[in-house]
């Protein structure tokens, strides 16, 4: 079984999504396992950047960088995400309503959906909102 | 993305390409919306698009309300295998209009 742990940090700017995904497909294409649910994963992740420049920088373009971390450990997935935002709160985030036909909150739901975990984390000195999504292979 | 319009009688057909995420919604709005709110069968041609993530499933919720207000049909067209995933996903496969 392969391990890894890669990290990356990119410039938070909705351009940059592109380059997260990229950045991901290069990894999970390394294990055969993660392989399989390449495109589930690079959505999840996606969509936790997405909401990164969406929702911690009111979805404007800034100078800051957020850093991406994929670590694989036997069998063990994490995905972490460091910015430097404005601050998460947790309570606010409500996946979508299925029976409400919108799209706010259906990147939640999908992240909720494909990871067996979400912890949402403050405490890091560089950054200030850690995310981490975690599955089981 | 990319994308290109054919239109015929009263049908605009939209090829759209590639990946749809945030970065590319407004445009993707900017072609689709006008159409439908012309009055046009808007079909939405997704065979091309390789990733579409919720900000593009976005985009085809707001096109298919624009179209009930306004009293005409948005369909989706030939979907590619990733993105039928993403709309079962999100359980919209029974409310868009899917041929």
């Amino acid at each position: 079984m392969i391990n890894f742990s890669e990290h990356k940090d990119f410039e938070v700017n909705s351009g940059n999504l592109k380059n997260v995904r990229t950045f991901a497909r290069g990894l999970f294409e390394k294990s055969e396992y993660l392989q399989n649910y390449q495109e589930e994963l690079v959505l999840a992740l996606a969509e936790a950047a997405q909401n990164i420049v969406k929702h911690a920088y009111n979805g404007k373009a800034s100078n800051d960088t957020m850093r991406i971390k994929i670590s694989y450990t036997e069998g063990l997935l994490e995905i972490e995400l460091f910015d430097k935002g404005k601050p998460v709160v947790p309570e606010n985030i409500k996946p979508r309503n299925l029976d409400d036909i919108k799209a706010g909150g259906l990147g939640t739901f999908f992240i909720g959906q494909i990871m067996d975990e979400v912890i949402f984390k403050t405490s890091k000195v560089d950054w200030v909102n850690h995310l981490i999504l975690k599955k089981q292979f | 993305m990319s994308y290109k319009v054919l239109e015929e009688n009263n049908i605009a057909t939209v090829y759209l390409d590639g990946e749809i995420d945030m970065d590319v919604t407004d445009k993707a709005k900017e072609v689709i919306i006008p159409l439908i709110e012309a009055g046009k069968e808007v079909h939405i041609n997704l065979k091309d698009v390789q990733y579409m993530d919720s900000s593009g499933i976005s985009v085809l919720i707001e096109s298919h309300q624009k179209g009930q207000e306004m009293n005409t049909r948005v369909v989706l067209k030939e979907i590619s295998k990733s993105v039928l995933k993403v709309i079962m996903m999100a359980k919209l496969e029974q409310i868009l209009i899917i041929e």
